[in-house]
């Protein structure tokens, strides 16, 4: 008896012995270095929390820097090497990912911050734009002169949806705030980025936004004593006492929700046509903070605490309650609190939104107006 | 129309800051080009400038001393430069793309341990006494700056001194002119064109350093983003003149701060694209005169010499 017990326990170790010897092979392709401390490095720290999450069901590798147009190149090694799900972090991924899916079917894509999929090709996306609302909120609150500054990279929907977003919480607290913008035309260019920041504190801008891969904005205006936000990661190191909040993400909650139904086979290499994860605060994708756990840094609490508004729902409120409000009912889901709910008018005047209207998946996606608030030039807007 | 004088200043102000590596790299190249040598790795050496810098001044604390390695780097990397197009009569304008590709190339590797942390005691920004009272002047160029910039600027005009009105810029200008005269008067045009080789790379390297050191106190990947490009265009839209520089490159700083503020009023593109048409219209202007002397590209630029070959 003793005996085939034991040769059962046996069986049973080597049962799971070879399900530990064949992991799912996980593999990242990153646009930038890991050590960008933004886009990339933020994909990474994912990485890593994803790999701890499974432990020895999965095996993560990764690529960096890898350019846009070589992304199919490095597919082809991956793919060679015995990945069956390979996720691509870069918009500029799209064509080589969906090229490559069509010559290996049996391998699982995921094309980060995509817009079409396939059968084995998922999308995903972890935005901004409900923190972005949240940093408006604290900005007007810190801001002087009520003139916001907003250094961003290229004119597209997802940038203007994050000054948009922005705006609408900086008038909550100052119906006269302005966000005044910049546009790079480049994710990456410290020149650009500071020039354009000098250009708005020298225009009386006193508190700093940005949508771009450098910490440049936030180094240039605590040169002159301005508060700043974190983006991506936490970029505190850069301007110890100027990091007022900030927009974090958590790759890895999109991540192992991923692999948990690749696991588990509710994904497979077939099913993937309609699997588009738009993860918000509600689904703990970005975080609120200028670090992890900070959603305020602690010299601008009392900052915050000190304004003190009427607020139309809330009543007498501090802005640092209204913030943590906010930020907990955007928690809740959209449908307690979405910043960009009907009635929602253009800068133009123009009725972008009617009353109660909740703007779609689709109308985010390709949100190309300015609400009002926003000052300076605005590529392809409506009339 | 109402000129709004607040926006002048701070347009002076921050062009003096974006032309200071501008200014830097281009006096260097127009010393190498006049001596007849086309470096055509001025970003590559920029970057290898930026790194060394940043890595020395971040593990010293000391920024000049970052500075110093700065312009090694430089200069070791324009003695391949110089190894390569003069002595060994290499095509230098394959050398010097070669630079740049191996700057940025190699940067990129070494550099990953240092990116994304900000230098813990950069350069900061200075008033210069006196001249920093001064109405007008003073705001826009001797407040809150670089003590680079002032240090750039000063360069230029002892660089243009030296090459104008003394026997070494003679020497110097000489090999570039004509180097079978000049080795016929006894000038030894390699060492000359090497050594002019080596001082446009510790140019550029100061010009690096400036940017990880001072400008943008952190390294990142290709943080000279084409700033090496627009010093080349410089170097000739400036006519090879070190005082001419100087304007050239506030001019192209100006152009470069105004496509942010003005913004509301012109595309950015339109501005950010002048220093080119500028140059190319230098050019232009350049081969029409050049039966009238006196003003043009060095006569024997870009032409490997070796005695008795033509």
């Amino acid at each position: 008896m003793r005996r085939i017990l034991m040769s059962l326990a046996a069986l049973v170790a080597l049962a799971f012995a070879t399900a530990q010897d064949d992991p799912l092979k996980v593999a990242f392709i990153y646009v930038g270095p890991v050590g960008d401390y933004g886009f990339s490095y933020a994909h990474d720290l994912g990485r890593q929390a994803t790999q701890e999450h499974f432990g020895d069901a999965i095996e993560t590798v990764y690529v960096e820097d890898v350019p846009e147009p070589e992304v199919e190149a490095f597919i082809d090694q991956l793919v060679a090497d015995g990945a069956d799900v390979i996720f691509g972090t870069s918009f500029g991924y799209g064509d080589g990912i969906l090229a490559a899916a069509q010559r290996y079917p049996d391998v699982i894509f995921g094309w980060g911050t995509g817009i079409s999929r396939a059968p084995n090709v998922l999308t995903y996306m972890a935005d901004f734009y409900q923190v972005y609302y949240l940093n408006g909120l604290i900005a007007a609150a810190l801001s002087e002169s009520g003139d916001l500054g907003y250094v961003a990279a290229f004119p597209i929907a997802e940038v203007k949806r994050h000054i948009n977003g922005f705006t609408l919480g900086a008038r909550e607290v100052n119906p006269d705030a302005e966000v005044a913008v910049r546009w790079l035309y480049n994710w990456f260019d410290p020149a650009g980025a500071t020039e354009a920041s000098e250009a708005l504190m020298a225009n009386g801008a006193d508190v700093l936004a940005f949508t771009e891969d450098t910490p440049t904005v936030i180094q240039v205006a605590a040169d002159r004593g301005y508060p700043g936000f974190s983006h991506y990661a936490s970029m505190v190191e850069f301007a110890p006492d100027h990091v007022a909040s900030g927009q974090l993400v958590h790759w890895d909650t999109i991540y192992i929700d991923i692999l948990e139904k690749v696991l588990d086979g509710t994904y497979t290499t077939t099913n993937l046509e309609d699997v588009d994860y738009f993860w918000l605060l509600e689904q703990g994708a970005v975080e609120l903070g200028s670090e992890p756990g900070v959603p305020v840094a602690e010299p601008f609490v009392d900052d915050l605490r000190e304004v003190v508004i009427d607020h139309p729902e809330f009543g007498e409120i501090d802005v640092y309650e209204l913030v943590l409000e906010r930020r907990d009912q955007m928690a809740q889901g959209r449908d307690v609190f979405e910043p960009f709910m009907g009635p929602l008018e253009d800068r133009n005047g123009n009725l972008v939104y009617e009353d109660g209207y909740m703007p779609t998946l689709e109308d985010l996606l390709s949100m190309e107006f300015a609400v009002p608030g926003v000052v300076g030039p605005w590529d392809n807007e409506p009339q | 129309m109402d000129v709004d004088l607040a926006l002048v200043l701070t347009t002076l102000a921050r062009a003096l800051a974006f032309s200071t590596p501008l200014l830097w790299a281009a006096l260097g190249e127009i010393v190498v080009e006049r001596a007849g040598v086309v470096n055509l790795g001025v970003e590559g050496m920029m970057i290898l400038g930026a790194l060394a810098g940043f890595v020395v001044a971040q593990s010293s604390g000391d920024p000049w001393l970052g500075l110093a390695a700065a312009t090694a780097a430089g200069v070791a990397a324009a003695a391949v430069h110089g190894l390569l197009a003069v002595v060994l009569r290499a095509n230098q304008y394959v050398s010097g793309l070669a630079l740049t590709i191996f700057g940025l190339g190699l940067t990129g590797l070494i550099g990953r341990g240092w990116v994304g942390r900000p230098l813990r005691n950069p350069m900061e920004f200075v008033d210069l006494p006196l001249l920093a009272s001064v109405p007008l002047l003073g705001p826009a160029f001797f407040q809150g700056q670089y003590v680079l910039s002032w240090l750039g600027l000063l360069a230029a005009v002892v660089l243009w001194f030296v090459l104008h009105h003394t026997r070494l810029g003679l020497v110097v200008r000489s090999v570039g002119e004509n180097p079978a005269a000049a080795d016929a008067a006894g000038v030894r045009v390699l060492w000359v064109r090497f050594l002019a080789v080596t001082f446009g790379g510790a140019m550029a390297g100061v010009a690096g350093g400036f940017l990880s050191l001072a400008y943008r106190p952190s390294w990142g990947q290709g943080m000279t983003n084409g700033l090496g490009w627009i010093a080349l265009a410089l170097a000739i839209f400036a006519l090879w003149d070190p005082l001419r520089a100087i304007f050239a490159a506030l001019l192209f700083g100006a152009l470069f701060t105004l496509s942010f503020s003005l913004q509301e009023f012109f595309a950015p593109q339109l501005l950010t694209m002048m220093p080119y048409l500028f140059t190319i219209l230098a050019l232009a202007i350049t081969a029409v005169r050049k039966g009238a002397g006196a003003f043009g590209a060095p006569e024997a630029l870009g032409e490997p010499y070796a005695r008795g070959r033509r």
